[in-house]
């Protein structure tokens, strides 16, 4: 009865064990807690990443790039959108040795059946080889993949492939360029913009051209006519838009089938109207005369000089095909294509104003062209009189027929030279930016003088009905073993129509062209490349809204009183 | 103490349902999302096809082609300047319309009071023939006759003069024509009413008939209303 009730008094050692139990307590909780901490902590973490990934994830906002069709490289198409270079998925057919399991002599005589370029011997030895791969054929025809796929051979792998095709075949092929097997542009555009090309960014949205497929198919029809026709070695031809610099159709004889370049000879695979250089001959008179003009050399078109039918200059003689033997007006001297006249003009310029002219142009530079292919142009070393003298016309200068073209647009579109460009020129690729080379004031009174070569004077033949052409022929000896070859001539045309109101410009070219019956025995450029103009023009006028009008025309009456009229 | 102990379970049971409920709809938005996939997949796989076959049409219709058949074949040239118009305009004075006849209105002839007739005659051209015949059957008369020579001698070609159609109407202007008669020479004040002078003179002319004391004025006067 003594004893004290446990539930009264605590033994202290016991209360000290309470004491510690409720020490080891609270610590376990505190441990409880921070377990369950860093567990809700992770299991938060989890959840937070899972609705992140929900909200923001892959599958959320899809990118619209997915649902369009990306191609292996970016199509090339024309300023009317049709398509002139695309990828496409071809079939290679290729050999894996090891997996083969059939009889390799028998599969060796039916793929030499089914593929004939190479005999029964080498596949055999390919088959038995210890190589693991061969190409078979890259770009297979559907029948011959048929074919190959009745065999059922495990041992040859078909795969599908990203392959260039030019739908049009050799339609503007030297503009274009071409690839090589892995898809990489080697020349023309392809070369050019194969950094956009094969950009994944960048390659969905198509390279469009200022090229037109109708009218480059028309130059190349009309050219390639002529330059059978009358033997020519090659030929050359630009349609440029005079006020933007685009150009509207750029071709190279003989052709070049893209889709199979390298079988094309080296000299298919050159580019003749912007890596060639000519010299030109009479179509750079028409420059010296504007020089003479703009500089106040030559006050009017009336203007006379002395025409005989030689001129001495330092040891050298220029003649006359058509001499005058009198004196004549600048207005005969182009109409005639006078040389003694023209090297006159050129003299009284001198050889400084003609170099900044001709700097100005762009004749003294690389061509300004988004090709790999441009030309640097040949000039005199040392500019003396003769050489400003042949240069007055067309001589001792080599230039390509680009060159001439945008030479040509400069002294129509009113005196501006702007860069030739083979971009379509609109808001995401404004025009080039121009420079002032001749006054408004001559480029207008260059109308006249061009038209009058056509109406009444070499280039007759370059007419077009209702179109109003204006232009001039030039025909020039070739360079031949360090002299002139009166064989081998380049024949050439620079036009403008309509040329009242001058939009666009034309240059042609054929190298080499031998005289014909039709020709009547001539080489001249008014007998051989002036009637490709004709039927050119009078084919693409139309398709770019050129109304044709006879009752329109160039004001005749700047140029008609200097002419004296033929008995 | 019972609803304590089933409250946690309630709780417990809302959570996971609600955890239920919100993954059965991202389910559901995934599925959504595969279907998706697919369609888009299949749109790509349609746009591939028909890029391949536009490719194939480019390529086969390829414009070197299109100028080789119109070579051989088809031989369409570019049109020259004359077959290009200006405009509607132009198209509309290339067609020349159809000749179109004058009106057939009657022709209604201004002509000087003639005193034999009371309204204007209205003749269209077939009529106009005949009347230049009558216009010309006077002149059956002898130019002679047509002459007048003074003199006390009385005429003879009066009666010759004097036709037939004037005598159905002699009948009615009998009795005012020998009135006329009567009154001689009050001519000019004669009634207003009085029938036409060419009856009149018709009358006068049957019934005088040859009698001798009429002036020359009034044979020509005769002369006149026979027409």
């Amino acid at each position: 009865m003594n004893a004290p009730s446990p539930a009264l008094v605590a033994r202290p050692d016991r209360l000290r064990l309470v004491g510690q139990r409720r020490q080891v307590l609270a610590v376990m909780h505190q441990r409880l807690m921070i377990g369950m901490l860093v567990y809700g902590g992770v299991i938060a973490l989890v959840v937070i990443r899972i609705l992140w990934l929900a909200a923001f994830g892959d599958h959320a906002g899809r990118q619209q790039s997915v649902t369009q069709l990306v191609p292996a490289r970016g199509d090339i198409v024309d300023r009317e959108g049709h398509a002139l270079a695309r990828s496409i998925d071809a079939w290679s057919i290729a050999l894996h040795p090891g997996k083969v399991i059939g009889n390799k002599l028998d599969l060796a005589r039916a793929l030499a059946r089914i593929m004939p370029e190479r005999d029964e011997a080498t596949y055999y030895a390919m088959l038995r080889s210890n190589k693991t791969f061969f190409y078979l054929r890259r770009r297979a025809a559907p029948d011959v993949v048929e074919a190959i796929n009745a065999l059922g051979e495990p041992g040859i792998g078909l795969d599908r492939e990203p392959d260039r095709l030019y739908p049009q075949t050799s339609l503007a092929a030297h503009v274009l360029g071409y690839t090589d097997v892995d898809g990489h542009g080697v020349s023309g555009l392809e070369k050019f913009f194969d950094a956009q090309l094969s950009d994944p960014a960048r390659r969905g949205e198509p390279v469009t051209l200022s090229i037109s497929s109708r009218i480059q198919q028309a130059l190349e029809h009309e050219l390639l006519d002529a330059k059978t026709r009358f033997s020519a070695i090659g030929a050359a031809g630009v349609i440029m838009d005079i006020h933007t610099g685009e150009v509207l159709a750029m071709t190279s004889l003989p052709q070049l089938n893209p889709n199979i370049a390298g079988q094309g000879s080296a000299d298919a695979r050159f580019n003749r109207a912007t890596l060639g250089v000519y010299e030109l001959g009479s179509t750079f008179k028409a420059f010296t005369v504007a020089m003479g003009l703009d500089s106040g050399v030559v006050k009017s078109v009336g203007q006379m000089y002395p025409c005989p039918g030689q001129l001495h200059v330092s040891g050298r003689s220029i003649g006359d095909t058509h001499p005058f033997n009198r004196a004549c007006s600048v207005a005969e001297i182009m109409q005639e294509s006078s040389n003694v006249g023209t090297a006159q003009i050129a003299d009284q310029v001198g050889a400084a104003r003609q170099k900044e002219f001709l700097k100005k142009m762009g004749f003294l530079d690389r061509l300004e062209i988004e090709l790999p292919e441009r030309a640097r142009t040949l000039s005199p070393r040392d500019w003396s009189r003769t050489d400003v003298m042949t240069v007055g016309f067309g001589h001792s200068i080599a230039v390509t027929p680009l060159h001439l073209a945008t030479g040509y647009a400069a002294l129509m579109n009113g005196g501006v030279y702007r860069p030739a460009t083979l971009l379509k020129v609109d808001r995401k690729h404004p025009a080039g930016k121009g420079r002032r080379v001749f006054s408004e004031e001559t480029s207008y009174k260059m109308r006249s003088l061009l038209r009058l070569v056509v109406t009444k004077g070499t280039g007759s033949k370059a007419d077009a009905p209702g179109y109003r052409v204006g232009g001039k022929t030039g025909t020039a000896d070739k360079v031949a073993g360090g002299g002139y070859s009166h064989n081998r001539v380049v024949t050439n045309f620079a036009g403008v129509f309509p040329v009242d109101e001058p939009r666009y410009v034309m240059v042609v070219m054929l190298d080499e062209p031998q005289a014909t019956a039709e020709s009547m025995g001539f080489r001249y450029a008014g007998w051989n490349v002036a009637p490709v103009v004709s039927k050119t023009i009078s084919r693409i006028a139309p398709m770019l809204g050129v109304r044709p009008d006879k009752k329109r025309d160039a004001n005749m009456a700047e140029v008609l009183p200097y002419i004296r009229e033929k008995e | 103490m019972s609803v304590r102990g089933f409250g946690s379970l309630v709780m417990a049971t809302s959570v996971a349902g609600a955890a239920l409920g919100c993954y059965l709809v991202s389910l559901n938005v995934a599925s959504e999302r595969a279907e998706l996939e697919s369609v888009e997949a299949r749109i790509v796989t349609t746009q591939r096809q028909i890029r391949t076959l536009q490719t194939e049409i480019g390529t086969r219709g390829r414009l070197a082609q299109l100028e080789r058949w119109n070579a051989n074949f088809i031989r369409l040239s570019a049109p020259s300047a004359d077959q290009i118009l200006e405009g509607s305009f132009q198209l509309a004075t290339m067609v020349r319309p159809p000749a179109r006849h004058a009106i057939d209105a009657p022709v209604v002839l201004a002509s000087a009071p003639v005193q034999t007739e009371k309204t204007p005659r209205i003749v269209d051209d077939s009529q106009d023939a005949v009347a230049a015949v009558t216009a010309v059957k006077p002149r059956t008369v002898r130019p002679d006759e047509l002459l007048h020579v003074a003199g006390y001698e009385v005429p003879v070609r009066q009666t010759a003069a004097i036709e037939k159609p004037v005598k159905p109407k002699a009948t009615t202007a009998k009795p005012t024509a020998k009135r006329a008669a009567a009154s001689g020479t009050k001519h000019a004040a004669a009634d207003p009413l009085a029938p036409l002078p060419a009856a009149k003179a018709a009358a006068k002319g049957r019934a005088s008939g040859g009698s001798t004391d009429k002036p020359a004025t009034s044979t020509i006067k005769d002369n006149g209303s026979a027409q």
